[in-house]
Parts: C-alpha cells; sequence; structure tokens
C-alpha cells in the first residue's frame, strides 16, 4: 500500500495511507488530505489508483500542483515523488512490493540501453559468473577449388553468392550444360548455406541436395566437372 | 513470380493503443512492420515515420533506377542494388526519427523497431533492426532471417546465460539498437535466392514472446491463402495473454514451374520448332 506524508515547514504533520481507489487533496473538509490553507484550492487535486499504478491530476487549481517542481496537469506517481500544493508538500512513498512490481513493469515495456551501459551491464554479469567476453572475430567464408580448374579460391564476400554461367555470377563455371544460376551461397543469421536452384545436381559430400544446405568447413561440393572445398577464415581487416 | 501478401495488426489484450505499423507495396514488392517505442503517442509516431519513410524511398530509387552512391550514406558492396535501396532507407528513417525526437518535447525518446523484406525474381533481402523478426519457411522448416538486437541475444551469445533463461529475463525487452535513439544505426541485412513455394513471415514481438518457431510453422503450413493465417496467429497470441500488440505479415512467393531450367531452356526454341 502507498502512503502520503504531509510535510509543511520541514514538519512532518500527518501520514496518509492510501486505502481507496481514489483520494482526493483540498482545502474542503470532504477531501480525504484536507489541507487548510488559503494557497489551496477547495478540491485541488486527486490521485486515483489502477492496478499498480497511482495518477496524480490538478482539478483545475488556482495556484496549480506540482511534481518534483514541475507543474502538472496529470502525472503518473513514481516512488519517492514530491507533490506540492502552495505551501505543503506530500511525499509518496510506495511499498517494497508495489515498487518491484512498477520497475518489472517498467521493463516489460520496450526500451533501449545505450552501447556504455550494455557493456557495463554485461561485464557485470560475466564478472559475477566469472566469464571471460571474448569478443569472436567474423568468419567470411572461402570455396576453393580442388578439380585441377585455374579458379583457385574465392572469398565470398558477397551476402549471396551466385554460381552459374551467367556473367553477372560472382562464381562463373562453364560447361554446356552449366545453367546461368546453378547454385546460390548465402551468408544467413546462422551460418552458411547452399541453395541448388535447379537445372543440375548439386552435390555435398557425395549426396545431392535438394533446395537448402548449411554448410560446414571442409564440405566438399560438385557442381557439373567442377569440385570445390568449403570452409571459414577470420576476415582480415579491412582498410 | 507470383506473391500473394497479408497483413494484420492487432492492440492486443492489455494494451491501449497499438504502436506498431505496417505496409504492404505490391509495386516494389516490399513488406514492412515496425514496433514503436515512446510515451504518449510518440511510439505510433515512430513507427509510422519509420515505415512510410522506408516505403516511400525505395520506391523512388526503384523507379528511378538511382545509383547506389547517390543514395543516403555509403552503400554496403557485399550486397545487391535492391538491398542498397532498403539499406538506405532504413538509415534515413533513423535518421529522421532521431532529428524529431531531439526537436519536439513531445516525441522525446521515441523509437523503433523495423523489419523489411523484399523480394526480387532472383534474391529475397531481409533487414531488420530491434527485436521484430523475418522468418523463411521453407518446406518443413522454419529459418530466422534476421537478428534480435537484444541484451538477452548478446547475453545468450556471449554464454552468460542459456535460451531458456532469457525467455523469462527481465531484460527480454530491453534493446540495444532501435531507429531513433542514436544520430545512425547498423542494420543486419540478410540475402537468399527464393525458391518456389517460399512463405516468409514478418512479425513483432507481441507475436514471438507468446508463440514459438514451431507453433508458427504449424499455423503458416495451415493453408494457402495468407490472409486467414494471419488472424491465426494473432489468435494465438491472443489466447496466450496478448500482452503486447502483435503484428503479422505474410509474403507467399510461387514462382513458375520451369520446364525450361538448364539445357531444356537454351534448346527449347527447337523443340518447339520456332
Amino acid at each position: 500500500m502507498a502512503r502520503l506524508i504531509l510535510v509543511f515547514n520541514k514538519k512532518v504533520i500527518k501520514d496518509y495511507a492510501f486505502e481507496k481507489e481514489g483520494m482526493t487533496i483540498g482545502r474542503n473538509q470532504e477531501n480525504d488530505i484536507v489541507i487548510d490553507n488559503l494557497a489551496v484550492s477547495g478540491f485541488h487535486a486527486r490521485i486515483d489508483k489502477t492496478a499498480d499504478t497511482y495518477i496524480l491530476t490538478d482539478l483545475q487549481s488556482t495556484n496549480g500542483t506540482f511534481v518534483n517542481d514541475k507543474k502538472i496537469v496529470s502525472h503518473r506517481l513514481q516512488h519517492k515523488d514530491k507533490i506540492t500544493v502552495g505551501k505543503h508538500m506530500l511525499l509518496f512513498a510506495m511499498s517494497k512490493q508495489e515498487q518491484s512490481r512498477a520497475e518489472e513493469e517498467g521493463l516489460d515495456r520496450t526500451m533501449v540501453l545505450d552501447t556504455a551501459r550494455q557493456k557495463e551491464l554485461l561485464a557485470k554479469q560475466a564478472e559475477e559468473k566469472g566469464v571471460d567476453i571474448v569478443v569472436t572475430k567474423e568468419k567470411i567464408g572461402v570455396i576453393s577449388f580442388v578439380d585441377g580448374s585455374d579458379q583457385g579460391e574465392i572469398q565470398l564476400s558477397k551476402k549471396l553468392t551466385k554460381i552459374g554461367k551467367a556473367e553477372t555470377s560472382e562464381v562463373r563455371l562453364g560447361g554446356l550444360l552449366m545453367p546461368s544460376t546453378a547454385a546460390t551461397i548465402s551468408r544467413r543469421p546462422n551460418g552458411y548455406a547452399i541453395t541448388s536452384t535447379g537445372g543440375t545436381k548439386v552435390k555435398v559430400n557425395n549426396q545431392v541436395i535438394k533446395e537448402s544446405y548449411f554448410l560446414k568447413d571442409f564440405d566438399i561440393i560438385e557442381i557439373g566437372s567442377y569440385k570445390f572445398q568449403f570452409y571459414t577464415q577470420e576476415r582480415e581487416d579491412e582498410k | 513470380m507470383r506473391i500473394t501478401a497479408a497483413a494484420l495488426s492487432d492492440t492486443g489484450l492489455t494494451r491501449g493503443g497499438n504502436e506498431d505499423y505496417f505496409s504492404i507495396d505490391n509495386s516494389t514488392n516490399l513488406y514492412i512492420v515496425a514496433d514503436g517505442m515512446g510515451g504518449h503517442l510518440a511510439g505510433e509516431v515512430a513507427s509510422r515515420v519509420a515505415v512510410e519513410t522506408i516505403k516511400k524511398n525505395v520506391n523512388h530509387w526503384v523507379t528511378n533506377d538511382s545509383p547506389e552512391d547517390e543514395l543516403f550514406d555509403f552503400p554496403d558492396r557485399s550486397l545487391s542494388k535492391r538491398a542498397n535501396y532498403i539499406l538506405s532507407s532504413i538509415k534515413l528513417a533513423n535518421r529522421l526519427i532521431h532529428e524529431m525526437a531531439k526537436e519536439f518535447a513531445e516525441y522525446k525518446g521515441m523509437g523503433t523497431t523495423v523489419g523489411v523484406l523484399g523480394i526480387l525474381p532472383s534474391i529475397a533481402i531481409a533487414a531488420n533492426v530491434g527485436d521484430s523478426r523475418i522468418y523463411l519457411i521453407r518446406g518443413d522448416t522454419i529459418e530466422v532471417l534476421s537478428k534480435d538486437h537484444s541484451m538477452v541475444t548478446e547475453q545468450v551469445e556471449l554464454g552468460l546465460i542459456s535460451k531458456e533463461e532469457a525467455e523469462n529475463s527481465p531484460l527480454r525487452h530491453v534493446l540495444t539498437r532501435n531507429l531513433g535513439s542514436l544520430d545512425t544505426v547498423d542494420v543486419d541485412v540478410f540475402e537468399i535466392e527464393p525458391m518456389n513455394n517460399d512463405r516468409f513471415l514478418l512479425c513483432t514481438d507481441g507475436l514471438t514472446d507468446l508463440v514459438s518457431d514451431e507453433e508458427i510453422l504449424t499455423v503458416v503450413k495451415n493453408g494457402d491463402d495468407p490472409k486467414p493465417l494471419c488472424q491465426q496467429l494473432v489468435s494465438e497470441a491472443n489466447k496466450r495473454g496478448g500482452h503486447d500488440n502483435i503484428t503479422v505479415s505474410l509474403i507467399f512467393v510461387k514462382k513458375q514451374q520451369d520446364v525450361s531450367q538448364g539445357i531444356t531452356r537454351r534448346f527449347w526454341h527447337l523443340f518447339k520448332g520456332e
């Protein structure tokens, strides 16, 4: 349960427990929190409780309602907020339970952490768990021809590498039966995948592949009379 | 190539408003979802600005066949031209949202995730920032073509927590990247060769928080019309509490069955007697 502590001239006057769905603040005796001071309007402000949140609303008072020295019309109260009406101050305090619930709810809403705080948090966690944070270098795929053709090694520097007869292919293969695109190798979130695009058989480790196959280091790929090996290596820093 | 696409956005069961936004552009085969964040109406503004900016610019560049070097920011040489259009439009949207958030008090702190899919006959491009996902459903498999930019993903990658712990972590909604927070943004882009009968799903975390990949696969394969399947996906999330806005977009690809592949293609005219 939340509490409201009425303070005047740095002295605590009264401590109110928030036992209802709503509480009103004002000079009129019908209010839940009565403040007998001319700077306070008859019905000055109200606080409503919905689920775990407390909403403070100014009731168009003459002198206004302030939270942490800022004038508000309506405001979602946080633990330790200072509400000022006239010369009186009300300190809003949530119970431990409510505080942790509010915190959880806050986290349930999507938010972004800046890079510095991300690193701080991860480093702290790693320390607690005794894990060393090692930044692994990004790996890049390479295909190496083993069929005696003069293609040599080709780095898969594109996200999508087309293999076939077409001039626009990143890896050009000849031969009468070679289609314009025989296969593609794409770099995906889970690694490199080779896709047979039809027209000719694509074999990986002597097995004809249907559609896609995730490549592992040292897999042997055969397309037509061509044969090459796939492997990954650490990317050299560019520039 | 024939593409059928549908999308649906639902407020869910507990949120007051819908901060998600989506778009389907059949002229450029461009599909976008975004999940906005920020107080009052700012989240809704951020997701809408992102989607409209990306759609408008990609459309403009495609129409003009703009050279890659004339786009916003530097092109990525490992990507196709169309992928660079998408990449550049996302970076532009980021700058725009960032400037708006800086300029106007009511937009302070606003941001959005974004998931973009572009399809050409020989290439499908998936680009994302934040935790909105792009799935490829091919045959009986489901594969994520995007990266979650969230704290829990980093924690899992560093071996600090397990995948199970990640699902229940209080940090699961804390992103490491979005559009709007900083004046520049890193975008993850993937390219694949689309195959006949490929199905793509773009969605916000309102779905993936509550419905597993396997369950998504089952629903997506449960028919051939994307529209009712979108409704089924949203219903699944709402059945489990619908604690967030839910947006899904399904894109089904049909490629003409090639009688004329490889050798037959080159001699087809002879067979036909032309």
